[in-house]
């Protein structure tokens, strides 16, 4: 069976962002670390211990991104893909789910997937959309939020338990080939491995530039991004870090919580 | 037509999530601006409790599509349905709780209605006669506003963003039952099962420490033990992806999927305050936020904000304490 893994390259989580006048979009302030989204460690994780148990099983993992977005191919053969696919978006800025999804709906429409891992939610735009717009557009059932999957011995059905609030699941049972969206927690993500590595070094991804593919229009407009509203009513503790614990005890001690 | 707002009711074996209702009150602020009908829509075994409900509670109008083979969600279902009857309801907007389930139809259903998607939406604004929606990226740290472009377009809204709207109807709206045998071909629910068992210790602690990826490593844990142990009935919990790397037990996990927390005091070291933790946790008397981000978003639900390293800040504060008591 051939499995396809969508993985996206987001910014680690201490990066600070400000909001471009020009634009109207928001660019990370000073040099900003990128790691793969947690979710999508998790979904790379679950689809080679899917190949570890069957061995007939290849598995690919597809970007949509930028040049930068190639370091996840990487982290993803690191850890045991076979194959790596990036579809190029070279300009940085925001992409719409529903375009994302569309340009990887366009590229494995043909490619006889039998199942297609992605995470629960990217870190970075929080929309929890891509997967089960994906799964629409390529007509396949799906489930979201998935914490345990189990493929049936003939391949044709997926067992799957998705969490839900509270942390109980949801049991259900999708035909093949169907869409997964991955929660944290399902397994434990492995270390890349040095002969993986260097493999994924060798072998290159391919790429298929955004332009090759087709392209859909955007349902909905940014009208503008900007710092959140809340603004902050808490005090906020100044002074060297003794001070600052000096303080916390005094505040904490005057409302009798110690 | 003049077009309306759908409604997606969620409920459980007839009775209506209380996040539903909160639907209704974003209908109305939307309504301010755009005169639409409003419509709740109910699907289920069970659809004519749930329906009833809502129509003594909204005063307006019901469709309840009865189907035995939904007494348990099902999501192909779900959108087999709706994509049947939601043409006939001239829907603007379709509102969806953002729920793990309505997260998980609401996007699939938009690209069946060829309608557009925004997920996440905590605000709606109204700027010249148009609408817009506004939901939060980068774990809170930047918000986006966004216009519909598309005739429909399907909203999921994140619980807790609107006051609860219900028993203000003096009279109860209509309820049209419709029933349906469709069953869904791909997609079999099976059943529903709890995975882990109430940690009654977070239940009754006066005082919850909470560690979050900030924390590091395993080994810091003992910090945030050692903090909690200052204060008498204390507990100590954690985010998910502390959980997630077996650090803690998944029953000291807070928030969506983990446990709703109330203590006096919720101290929470190295965790940056996304939406998904927060619902867990924002009902606490009092919260104190350690993190080296300043520009978190946890500091702006916090009480006391404290940029600082956990690692040496937890220390000191000890130190500090102990000091104060006369111990050293
Ligand atoms: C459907 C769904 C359900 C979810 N349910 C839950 C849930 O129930 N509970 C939950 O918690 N999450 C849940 N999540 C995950 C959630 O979206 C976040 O990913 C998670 O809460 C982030 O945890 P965190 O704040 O600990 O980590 P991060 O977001 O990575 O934040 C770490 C913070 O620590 C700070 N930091 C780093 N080093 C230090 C240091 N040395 N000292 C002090 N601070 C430091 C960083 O600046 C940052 O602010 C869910 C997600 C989804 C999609
Ligand atoms: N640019 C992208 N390239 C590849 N996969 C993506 C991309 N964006 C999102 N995904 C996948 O979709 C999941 C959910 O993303 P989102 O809908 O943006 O929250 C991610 O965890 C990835 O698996």
């Amino acid at each position: 069976m051939k499995i396809l893994v969508c993985i996206k390259q987001v910014p680690d989580s201490e990066t600070a962002f400000r909001v471009d006048k020009d634009t109207g979009w928001v660019r990370p302030k000073g040099q900003t670390k990128y790691w793969m989204n947690h979710a999508d460690e998790f979904a790379v994780e679950e689809a080679v211990l899917i190949k570890e148990t069957r061995p007939d099983t290849v598995v690919d993992a597809l970007t949509v991104g930028p040049e930068r977005a190639a370091q996840v191919l990487e982290r993803a053969m690191g850890m045991g893909a076979d194959g790596a696919v990036h579809l190029l978006v070279p300009e940085e800025g925001y992409l719409s789910p529903l375009s994302i999804a569309s340009l990887i709906a366009a590229y494995a429409s043909d490619k006889g997937y039998g199942l297609i891992l992605a995470g629960v939610m990217a870190e970075d735009d929080m929309q929890g959309q891509v997967g089960p717009l994906l799964a629409e557009l390529l007509s396949l059932p799906c489930a979201t939020s998935v914490i345990f999957e189990e493929l049936s011995p003939d391949g044709g059905m997926v067992y799957v338990e998705r969490e839900i609030e509270g942390g109980q699941r949801d049991i259900l049972e999708l035909d093949l080939p169907a869409v997964l969206t991955v929660q944290t927690g399902i397994n434990k993500p492995r270390y890349s491995s040095l002969s993986n590595l260097l493999r994924a070094k060798k072998q290159k991804a391919f790429v298929i530039n955004r332009d090759k593919l087709p392209s859909v229009e955007d349902r909905e407009k940014i009208l503008r991004a900007d710092y959140p509203r809340k603004s902050r009513t808490g005090v906020v503790l100044e002074g060297d870090q003794g001070e600052k614990a000096v303080q916390l005890l005094q505040i904490l001690k005057e409302k009798a919580f110690l | 037509m003049k077009g309306s707002i759908v409604i997606i009711t969620e409920h459980n074996k007839g009775q209506v999530a209380a996040s539903t209702y909160e639907l209704l009150a974003m209908a109305e602020e939307i309504r301010q601006g755009r005169p639409l009908d409003v419509i709740a829509v109910v699907l289920g075994a069970e659809a004519e409790t749930a329906a009833q409900e809502m129509a003594k509670a909204t005063g307006e109008p019901v469709v309840a599509i009865q189907n035995q083979h939904l007494a348990l969600y099902n999501s192909e279902l779900y959108k087999d349905l709706l994509v049947d009857i939601l043409p006939q309801l001239d829907p603007v907007f379709v509102l969806v709780g953002q729920t793990t389930q309505g997260l998980d139809f609401a996007p699939g259903l938009a690209i069946c209605l060829k309608a557009g998607c925004i997920t996440g939406v905590d605000a709606v604004f109204r700027e010249e006669g148009d609408i817009y929606f506004s939901r939060v990226m980068y774990n809170g740290k930047i918000v986006l506003d966004l216009a519909p472009l598309t005739k429909t377009t399907v909203l999921t809204v994140q619980p807790g963003s609107f006051k609860a709207r219900r028993d203000i109807a003096t009279t109860p709206g209509s309820v049209e039952l419709r029933k349906s045998t469709a069953e869904p071909k791909k997609t079999r629910s099976l059943g529903t099962k709890r995975a882990r068992q109430e940690d009654a210790g977070l239940a009754e602690a006066d005082v919850i420490v909470s560690a979050g990826r900030g924390t590091g490593k395993k080994e810091n844990l003992g910090l945030i033990q050692r903090l909690a142990a200052l204060f008498p009935r204390s507990a100590v919990a954690g985010s998910r992806p502390v959980c997630d790397s077996g650090w803690l037990e998944y029953k000291k996990q807070v928030g969506l999927t983990g446990a709703t927390v109330s203590p006096r005091v919720y101290i929470a070291c190295g965790i940056s305050g996304t939406i998904q933790h927060t619902v867990g946790m924002q009902g606490s008397g009092f919260i104190v936020a350690i993190s080296t981000d300043p520009n978190a978003a946890i500091f702006n639900i916090a009480d006391v904000c404290i940029v600082e390293d956990l690692t040496t800040f937890i220390p000191t504060l000890i130190e500090a304490y102990e000091e104060s008591k006369g111990y050293v």
